[in-house]
């Protein structure tokens, strides 16, 4: 049976700009949000646009995320035919290979895609927070009889070249593309989602592969071979909210950004494009008498005794009497003692902040870090976090760190 | 094969004791009433017998149940989702001329093809008017070690406030125990009697086969109730055991008890009690977080996901999607899902029932001893 469109989440990458959040965790695993992983955007995308077969490419550190997508349920990708599959790296007849780019991850599941049959082929990035109708650029694509869409936002001028541009006529036609150029001729970015007419992307994928020289990756190799082609290539415009959130400020800033949905323009707050999860199933969240709680995100199985102002927390979180959490992120199952002060500053899943502890600073003109703990670590009684420190081993009581 | 499965399966009733609470039932039954801010009362003995390997269950609905069906969809939450076994709901078997049955014995008489049919050694009753993290598996070893025809539970309480005042038996039948050696030697039905008793949990355990020859027996006699009919007249006969509970229980006998049990959650001591044990599963709602905007101020209360609070709430537990906006008051209030107090509204020891709305600056308040009740989609 034959699927209009399938989806291809690239989810491989190690995340080494989020260094101790992803030293045992793929990057789309990362926890965002008070109870979501990174993935359960894309895959809460798909859904409420109506895709309902998504090819999972992992590589780096898939055990938490294998686990977690679990046979696909909590996103309703338990499907008879289609639903959601993780797709590592295997060993074939002819030999294996890691995925050496993510046109290479595509290449090497070309036998997935053809199961489907499918028309048209999504490609997805597993690092980007973004509420996005995929149907719609579809659509677009169709309307415009492409080859080759991708999606594109409109960034500062100042800051475009820092991303990949896409100089477009204007009927969206592609004609240039520019890879963090230093004079952009675009504001353009590219969302690195693109839809491909699956004739199309395989041709390419295997033409890509005969390549020696290749870095077999879609921005790099891909688009400019199908514009050298002069393909039918189009730029669609999404003016939603998206965030890349590859590096520790820009993780810390799309979770605070949550806080303000009037203005950062992030609403999980919708009924008609919910973001599905799997449930941590605890019990709702208690605020305890004397606990003081201002402008922030709670979750069930949280208990809060002390201070929590402008933070999010996730499912399990404990703040214990006289701690104070300001500006944090603080993930699921962490404990903030008695005491403790953590501001500014993300901290993983399952961490203990001792009696006391100072994690992270409130930003100065000079210093404005955000603070890390990675996942497990103990902070001993009395230690000290600076606002620059990234700590994946644990900290003696009393003991400094910056 | 390894053996995984506890040889037992269940039977749940979800209607009993819907007398006791009538306005809570109006658009429901006992078993889908929410409680402790993200749960229905039949979430625990469903989570419980999950947890004790039993996966074999029968929803015995009666009447106002499609909440509950909506509630239990296909079990799949509670693991119930099973090739063997998994979750059956009975709706009344009725054809023309056949009686709606009031107990136990009409119910089970319903299914006694099934229950033949089935394999399982033991069969495990319940209501779900009781509130527990129940350990079946320990009771069914109970019963097992004693050697008894039928083992019930009982935990060692006082009999509410309600029970002891009504004269009636219009609202159904409790028992109580008298006990020697393990063995129950009497059975009280509304004993009205002060101090702490022997309540029955009405928790069963039986043999299977044993069940099927005794409620046969007893349908064909004309009888109803299990517990007045059955055990009853039979305590010489039969070796009936008791089984003690400690853990921690919440009965939901009225409109107050189900406010004192709901309050008595916030009590971090009575909280862990309950929740320490393996988890209560529940429908997924996919809310997102609660989110405490601006000025708005929290202590000492329990809220599930989803809502958004801009006012103060004090004292209280909100289920999922409660609204409170700005410089509004909530003080010693149960609110269910997606009820609103609109700003500035003023509201005090208040039970509000589903979608109910308090439009802006209105004021209601209930007492301590006599918490009011708002239905269903009404705006005040």
């Amino acid at each position: 049976m034959a699927k209009e469109m399938i989806a291809m989440l690239l989810a491989g990458g190690q995340g080494s700009r989020l260094y101790a959040l992803t030293q045992e965790l793929a990057k789309p695993a990362v926890p965002f949000g008070g109870k979501y992983r990174i993935i359960d955007f894309p895959l809460s995308n798909c859904v409420n646009s109506g895709i309902d077969t998504v090819g999972i490419l992992t590589q780096y550190q898939p055990l938490i995320l294998n686990e977690y997508i679990g046979n696909g349920q909590p996103w309703d990708l338990d499907r008879l035919h289609g639903g959601v599959h993780v797709l590592p790296p295997y060993q074939k007849a002819s030999g294996s290979d890691w995925y050496k780019g993510t046109a290479n991850a595509i290449y090497q599941n070309i036998s997935f895609i053809e199961r489907y049959d499918p028309k048209y082929v999504i490609i997805l990035s597993g690092d980007q927070i973004c509420k996005q109708d995929y149907s719609d650029f579809l659509r677009f694509h169709k309307e415009k009889d492409a080859e080759f869409s991708v999606a594109v936002m409109e960034v500062p001028w100042e800051e475009a070249s820092r991303f990949g541009l896409m100089v477009a006529d204007e009927n969206d036609k592609i004609t240039e593309f520019q890879e963090k150029p230093k004079n952009p001729k675009s504001n353009l970015a590219s969302m690195g989602i693109y839809i491909f007419n699956w004739d199309i992307l395989k041709k390419y994928l295997e033409e890509d592969e005969a390549d020696p020289n290749s870095e077999n990756d879609f921005g790099n190799n891909i688009i400019p071979n199908l514009l050298r082609d002069q393909r039918r290539m189009y730029a669609y415009h999404f003016s939603g909210y998206w965030k890349d959130v590859g590096t520790i400020s820009s993780l810390w800033e799309a979770n605070m950004e949550i806080l303000d949905p009037e203005h950062s323009g992030i609403n999980l707050f919708d009924e008609e494009w919910k973001i599905f999860s799997r449930n941590s199933g605890m019990t709702g969240h208690k605020i305890c008498a004397g606990a003081e709680v201002e402008n922030s995100m709670i979750t069930d199985g949280c208990r809060i005794k002390g201070k929590v102002r402008h933070s999010i927390l996730f499912a399990g979180v404990k703040v214990e009497d006289g701690a104070v959490v300001e500006d944090a992120v603080v993930m699921g199952g962490t404990v903030i003692k008695a005491g403790a002060v953590v501001r500014h500053c993300i901290i993983a899943e399952n961490v203990t902040i001792g009696e006391n502890a100072v994690v992270g600073a409130m930003p100065t003109e000079e210093e404005n870090g955000v603070a890390t703990i990675g996942a497990g670590i103990t902070v001993g009684d009395n230690a000290k976090i600076g606002p620059k420190a990234m700590i994946n081993k644990n900290v003696e009581g009393g003991e400094e760190k910056w | 094969m390894v053996n995984t499965n506890t040889n037992a399966l269940g039977i749940i009733f979800p209607n009993s004791y819907d007398a006791l609470v009538p306005e809570l039932v109006n658009v429901r039954l006992m078993a889908s009433i929410p409680f402790a801010s993200r749960y229905r009362l039949i979430d625990f003995i469903l989570s419980s017998m999950t947890h004790a390997d039993i996966n074999n269950i029968s929803v015995m609905v009666n009447n106002n149940y499609h909440s509950l069906m909506d509630h239990l969809d296909s079990g799949r939450e509670w693991d119930l989702v099973r090739k063997n076994g998994g979750l059956h709901i009975f709706p009344p078997f009725a054809e023309k001329g056949s009686k709606p049955y009031n107990g136990r014995v009409g119910a089970m008489a319903g299914i006694l093809e099934f229950l033949r049919d089935q394999r399982e050694k033991y069969v495990v009753i319940t209501d779900t008017n009781i509130v527990v993290n129940f350990d079946f598996k320990a009771m069914i070893q109970a019963h097992i070690e004693s050697g008894a025809d039928v083992t019930v539970a009982y935990n060692e309480q006082e009999l509410p406030e309600s029970f002891l005042k009504s004269e009636s038996n219009d609202k159904g039948y409790y028992y109580t125990f008298g006990i020697e050696d393990g063995r129950i030697t009497k059975i009280y039905v509304n004993s009205r009697k002060a101090g702490i008793q022997n309540f029955s949990m009405n928790m069963f355990v039986v043999e299977r086969e044993l069940l099927v020859d005794m409620i046969n027996t007893a349908f064909v006699r004309g009888d109803e109730f299990f517990e007045r009919d059955v055990l009853l007249p039979q305590l010489g006969r039969l070796n009936v055991h008791a089984f003690k509970y400690e853990g921690y229980v919440a009965r939901i006998c009225d409109m107050k008890s189900y406010f004192d049990e709901n309050m008595k959650l916030l009590d971090e001591y009575n909280l862990d009690a309950l929740f320490s044990g393996p988890a209560i599963y529940t429908k997924i709602h996919d809310d997102n977080p609660t989110r405490y905007i601006g000025s708005a101020k929290a202590e000492n209360v329990m809220v599930a996901d989803g809502c958004v609070i801009e006012g103060e709430v004090e004292d209280s537990i909100l289920f999922r999607g409660v609204k409170v906006g700005k410089g509004a008051k909530v003080k010693n209030c149960v609110l269910m899902q997606g009820t609103v107090v609109e700003a500035g509204a003023n509201v005090e020891y208040l039970i509000m029932d589903k979608n109910v709305t308090i439009t802006a600056g209105k004021e209601m308040k209930g007492t301590n001893t006599f918490p009011v009740y708002i239905g269903k989609f009404q705006v005040v």
